[in-house]
């Protein structure tokens, strides 16, 4: 009877992989076939081009700028959403659903599908990118302090409304200090991973080093390409060791 | 010249279980009361009532005239709680703690920036100096022991400047030697300024030690009620069916 069933599990799970192999038409060979593509291509963009880095550097700034004003802008507004998305400290209990609701919508939407909107909206350019990050980021942000302020021991804000406090200055005095540092140092984080996905929203006009990553591909020029790559793998490891440094000293 | 806090014919009821039947008793400033009885005869039912954390379903609590149960806002300054958990912010220091306790005296802003004037700041120094930490202002609060946590509680309820202390089984956490240093400190404080205290407890002994005067709940009514002097051994038989057996009685 078990074994009969353990058949039955793994029939279905190799079915299963069979669809999906077909539907992802994943084909083998033509894989053989580009390697060499590809390997001539790397070949051919040694050495890298390096007589545009001052354009690239503006870029790349442009890249780490954008990340900086969303992921900020993020973190201003995910503290006031944080507060109406616990249902311990909520002051509106009936809005902590759909607050819960919105905050999964901006989570579920990539800042690229918000970009793409927006470059519609306000026009080409990292205006537009930065509010894809900041919408993204926003629903991301709030609910990971929301699910941490719902986890904190209520006790110490009890005794502090006990002392005559009002409701909202209780919350600054006794929930703020507890939430501060996770704050400051998921916003490190997040600044961190919004450069690297904004690298690609340059792909859809929203501004950075995305657009030049773009150009050069399209006009197969492999040495500019890889002067790009290297400079967005310079960029982010410098930025992640900064961060994850200034996270130890936060917590 | 009426009683301080007053306790007439306090009743609570959840569903069909009576938690608090008939519990009258009146306190004066300068009184420290404590509250014994063995595990669900009401005590924290009743704390939560003359604290004014829930209206009883019947009777009234009041503080000076005024109900209790009504007091919301600013007027709760003049009851200070201590909880048996100390229920301090734990990465504020220990004066930024003992400050909140000037929230309900001070304007909002003052509270979000934590930026208080310099008569809060003096009279906060001041009520950490007589709970014996004046050395420890700027230390984080979850940095100290127990006994000092809830000494820092009990400076924070000071700062309110209340009328009344509550105190929620506070040495229920604490070992023997920082819980008789906790009551020793809440009766002096009862004595020297003129507040009444309430105090819940566990152990019989200190009730005996450090109390004015003992109220014993039993199945939500007042079956002691009596001078701490006057406590012995038969009300404690009378309290907890002669379960507790201590040496010192």
């Amino acid at each position: 009877m078990r074994s009969w069933k353990g058949w039955v599990g793994a029939a279905l799970a190799l079915a299963f992989y069979v669809v999906c192999w077909r539907v992802a038409q994943v084909d083998l060979a033509r894989l053989a076939e580009g390697l060499p593509k590809l390997g001539h291509w790397i070949a051919s963009a040694w050495p890298p081009a390096l007589h545009e880095l001052p354009l690239f550097g503006e870029r790349i700034a442009e890249t780490v700028a954008m990340a900086a004003i969303g992921t900020t802008a993020a973190m201003l507004l995910a503290l006031p959403m944080a507060v109406l998305a616990s249902r311990n400290i909520t002051p509106w209990p009936r809005l902590y659903f759909p607050a819960r609701w919105l905050l999964n919508a901006l989570r579920g939407i990539d800042s690229f599908i918000f970009a793409l909107l927006f470059v519609a909206a306000v026009g080409l350019g990292p205006f537009a990118g930065v509010i894809g990050i900041a919408l993204h980021t926003w629903g991301s942000a709030a609910k990971l302090l929301a699910d941490h302020i719902e986890n904190m021991p209520m006790g110490p804000l009890d005794a502090v409304r006990s002392t005559g406090a009002g409701r909202a200055t209780a919350i600054g005095y006794a929930v703020l200090p507890e939430i501060l540092p996770v704050l400051l140092s998921s916003g490190l984080y997040w600044w961190e991973f919004n450069v690297r996905a904004s690298t690609v929203l340059g792909v859809v006009g929203a501004g950075g080093i995305g657009l030049e990553l773009k150009n050069s591909m399209d006009l197969l020029d492999f040495p500019r390409l890889l002067t790009i790559i290297v400079l967005i793998l310079i960029v982010v490891t410098a930025l992640d060791q900064a961060s994850s440094w200034l996270r130890k000293r936060l917590v | 010249m009426s009683a301080l806090f007053i306790a007439q014919k306090v009743g609570q009821r959840y569903g069909a279980r009576v938690a608090l039947d008939d519990v009258s008793f009146t306190l004066e400033r300068g009184q420290m009361l404590a509250l014994l009885g063995p595990s669900g005869a009401g005590k924290t039912t009743l704390f939560r009532c003359l604290a004014g954390l829930q209206r009883p379903n019947t009777g009234r609590i009041e503080l000076d005239g005024a109900d209790v149960a009504a007091l919301h806002g600013r007027e709760r300054r003049r009851i200070g709680l201590v909880f048996q958990q100390f229920n301090l912010v734990p990465r504020l220091s220990a004066l930024d703690n003992v400050l909140a306790g000037r929230l309900g005296h001070a304007s909002a802003w003052r509270g979000w920036l934590r930026q208080f004037d310099a008569a809060d700041m003096a009279l906060a120094h001041d009520c950490l100096a007589r709970v014996g930490l004046a050395g420890h202002a700027r230390q984080r609060a979850d940095t100290l022991s127990g006994g000092q946590q809830q000494r820092v509680a009990i400076a924070r309820a000071l700062a309110q400047q209340p009328d009344l202390i509550i105190a929620d089984e506070p040495v229920a956490s604490l070992d023997p030697g920082s819980g008789a240093g906790i009551l020793e400190l809440l009766k002096s404080i009862c004595h020297a300024d003129g507040l009444a205290v309430v105090c819940s407890l566990h152990q019989p002994e200190y009730a005996r030690r450090y109390a004015d005067r003992v109220l014993g709940l039993r199945a939500g009514r007042v079956v002691v009620d009596l001078e701490a002097q006057r406590f012995g051994r038969e009300q404690i038989d009378t309290l907890y069916d002669g379960v507790i057996h201590e040496p010192q009685f």
